[in-house]
């Protein structure tokens, strides 16, 4: 197996800031509404890093990808988004079935990176404004 | 017929849970092919490969996001909502 390219090492980084600040964000709204427990803090930790995980399995298999041949690239990812779908189903149901899971906390986390490419993108556009 | 209700139920919640991950089967096939693409234009400009990478890294991410949420429904019809409805069958009963 090859080294993680540099931009898939930078790019989960910054998945990994946005959920830690993402994740933060929940724990002070459930302390808020006072529904905090240790719960909640483990069912954030169990799939905040598996969507950070997840995330990185992903950039690992496009820079594996990216060197081949384009059905080679396409079966590929298919491949990978299958067995990734899988592992992510196996770690939710673990968040979801075991009591000392919170079933929100386990299931809100899964989102966060998809908040983190949403911000990216105003983020950058903002940066373009501001170079014009 | 209680029993006939609860069948009924965890039937319903299978079912719904099953025709859910249908949607888990596009992001893999977009996914497929925006890499595809990507290599496609790799090929013909090696010096941007940083940037188409990080493109179809964000653009992947967005595509599996439809996937996530046929998992997240899928899981809360398989285990969470069963018990749900069937307490509210016997809350209702009572």
């Amino acid at each position: 197996m090859r080294a993680p390219d540099r931009t898939v090492l930078r790019e989960t980084g910054y998945i990994a800031l946005f959920t830690l600040i993402l994740s933060a964000l929940m724990q002070a709204v459930f302390l808020v509404i006072g529904k905090w427990d240790y719960t909640v803090l483990l069912g954030n930790l169990l799939t905040g890093a598996a969507a950070v995980a997840n995330f990185f399995l992903m950039g690992l298999t496009v820079q594996a990808a990216a060197g081949r041949e384009e059905k080679d690239a396409r079966q590929m990812m298919r491949a990978s988004q299958g067995l990734r779908m899988v592992g992510l189903f196996a770690v939710l149901a673990v968040g979801v079935i075991l009591p000392c899971f919170n079933t929100v906390a386990v299931i809100l986390p899964v989102f966060f990176p998809r908040i983190a490419v949403m911000l990216r993108q105003l983020l950058l556009k903002k940066e373009d404004k501001n170079e014009k | 017929m209680l029993e006939l209700a609860i069948g009924i139920i965890l039937g319903g919640c299978a079912l719904g849970a099953g025709v859910a991950m249908i949607a888990g089967v596009g992001p893999g096939i977009g996914e497929g092919n925006a890499v595809a693409k990507a290599c496609e234009a790799i090929g013909r400009q090696p010096e941007c490969k940083s940037a188409v990478t990080t493109t179809m890294l964000m653009g992947c991410a967005i595509a599996e996001t439809t996937g996530l949420y046929a998992l997240v429904i899928a899981i809360l019809l398989i285990f969470v909502a069963p018990s749900n409805f069937i307490n509210l069958l016997l809350n209702a009963l009572k």
